[in-house]
């Protein structure tokens, strides 16, 4: 079965044409992020506008690379939430449009399902398992007995974990996109600073509000002093809090559900001392830990068509009155 | 032939099909919201009504704006994924033309804090005043013609679609991968983006 997925959730209009859940026919991802960049972070007004600029042209281009014909495909599918409202409309009008000229299935998929089966292009999930989902929109731990069954753990109270990263970023004179850059930086730099371990309870939840205030008001109490933060020491001390956390609730939640299938996604699941922490714990306890490629991480509508299939499986079809939801629940 | 006309840009959504000079479906309904979920549905009857398939259409006739960004880019998304992937010919419609259909005005589209989207048309569709984005001045030529409330009087648009086809039926179609939409207004970050960098 051949799915052409469409993921315009935020900054990057995606196509990707997948083979039964498993197989990457081809992608095309175009990102918007230098244009963001220049405003410090995604304005929605503007990813929106691209989207629509770029929709039909990442299609053919997807199609071209497939060396396939609409004709040919059995399927579509589309990243329906969360995300940017106006963004996720222009990827669904465009889906809804193309089922209902070709007469085909409609498939919705959540964004977060999506990321999960980023992992499934790799190598075929194993269950039951644990996802710990980090990006710049989403912190979530989600347990799965089998496939497309999704139970949601915890998840962040307030900012998500990117987001965290993207703010403190800011404080500590890290260009846009920060994360990427506060998680290098972090590495050169010593844990010196006092922050404290956030929302370090019995509960799968997170909280990095907290956190990122304690590094502004750190900031700012040194500044009012006449002395700089050492940036570099700020990163490190700030990621090591954040990845204890993240480490500590995953592995908890792998021993008390008894599961020894870890999968990591989400744009975060590319920082390299998450990486490193959850390889040396699972390691340690004997889990199967299940990382996707760096291409894997980041918004792709691959992602979107490798779940499709199993959302198609368990029945998910949507008809023509499908809406995007900025805010939705993982079912 | 055989067109099909999309206007998402107001309250106001107009998704029509011509057979052969004649409206073969029409739905023209104010006061809608969530254009997203009824669009399909629309299409859908709109197809079946006409006894017509998405294949059977020579020509679309899609508004690229003004007015509410959102709803401009749902009606253009369709227009332009159905054009490109059905390779047919598609051609550009201004909202404000759309509005004063009827008997010609000057359309407006309610931009808030004091502008407007504005367009003066003649009773034949010939610009006499082209669509800008502009504080609304009393310069502008009556009769004004709206869906929204203002302040001072306006008329109902009256909207003929059979009117804006034959005034644009042979326009030198567009290709749809560069077709993009006519918001006449640049977003308030790009606004911004550009004042500091010239100040």
């Amino acid at each position: 079965m051949y799915i052409l997925a469409i993921e315009s959730s935020c900054d990057e209009t995606s196509v990707s044409i997948v083979k039964d859940g498993v197989e990457e026919i081809s992608t095309v991802i175009l990102s918007q992020m230098d244009t963001h960049a220049n405003y410090g972070g995604v304005v929605p007004e503007i990813a929106s506008r691209m989207h629509v600029e770029n929709i039909t042209i990442v299609i053919d281009e997807a199609l071209k690379k497939a060396n396939m014909k609409m004709e040919d495909i059995d399927a579509f599918a589309v990243t329906y939430g969360p995300g940017l409202i106006g963004s996720l409309l222009v990827g669904l009008m465009a889906a809804k449009t193309l089922a209902f000229i070709y007469n085909k299935p409609l498939i919705p998929v959540h964004h977060i399902a999506g990321h999960i089966y980023a992992n499934n292009l790799v190598k075929r999930l194993e269950f039951p398992l644990i996802a710990l989902v980090v990006s710049g929109g989403h912190t979530e731990l989600i347990y799965m007995k089998e496939d497309y069954s999704f139970e949601k753990l915890g998840g962040t109270l307030d900012d998500a974990v990117g987001e965290a990263y993207d703010k403190v970023a800011r404080v500590i004179g890290v260009p846009y996109p920060g994360g990427p850059l506060v998680d290098k930086l972090a590495h050169t730099g010593v844990d010196t600073y006092d922050l404290p371990l956030p929302l370090n309870d019995d509960s799968y939840n997170f909280s990095f509000s907290g956190l990122k205030s304690a590094v502004i008001n750190l900031a700012h109490n040194e500044r009012q002093r006449g002395k700089d933060i050492i940036a570099a020491n700020m990163a490190c001390s700030f990621q090591n809090r954040v990845v204890e956390i993240l480490v500590k609730k995953t592995m908890k939640a792998l021993k008390f559900y008894n599961v020894d299938n870890l999968i990591v996604a989400g744009g975060v699941a590319a920082n390299k001392g998450l990486r490193q922490a959850l390889t040396e714990a699972c390691k340690k306890a004997s889990v199967n830990l299940i990382i996707p490629e760096m291409k894997y991480c980041t918004d792709n509508a691959a992602m979107i068509g490798a779940a499709a299939y199993y959302a198609y499986k368990r029945g998910d079809i949507a008809g023509p009155y499908l809406n995007a939801k900025a805010v939705t629940l993982l079912k | 032939m055989k067109y099909l006309f999309i206007d998402s840009a107001t309250t106001n959504l107009v998704v029509a099909i011509i057979n052969e000079g004649k409206v073969a479906y029409i739905y023209n309904n104010d006061g809608g919201l969530d254009t997203s979920s009824k669009m399909m549905p629309i299409l859908d009857e709109a197809f079946k009504a006409s006894k017509l398939k998405p294949q059977d259409i020579n020509k679309i006739f899609v508004v690229t704006g003004p007015g509410s960004f959102t709803g401009i880019r749902i009606g253009l998304t369709v227009a332009k994924t159905m054009a490109y992937s059905l390779n047919i010919p598609i051609i550009p419609i201004s909202s404000l033309e759309v509005m004063a259909s009827g008997n010609g005005g000057t359309a407006l589209i309610n931009a808030r804090r004091g502008y407007v989207f504005a367009g003066t048309y003649d009773a034949e569709l010939n610009v006499i005043y082209p669509d800008s984005y502009i504080l609304m001045s009393d310069n502008l030529k009556k009769p004004y013609i709206s869906y929204d409330k203002f302040d001072f009087a306006v008329e109902k648009p009256i909207v003929d679609v059979l009117k804006v086809i034959r005034k644009h039926e042979n326009n030198k179609s567009v290709n749809p991968h560069l077709l993009k939409p006519n918001y006449l207004k640049l977003t308030e970050a790009e606004e911004k983006f550009n004042h500091d960098r010239e100040s």
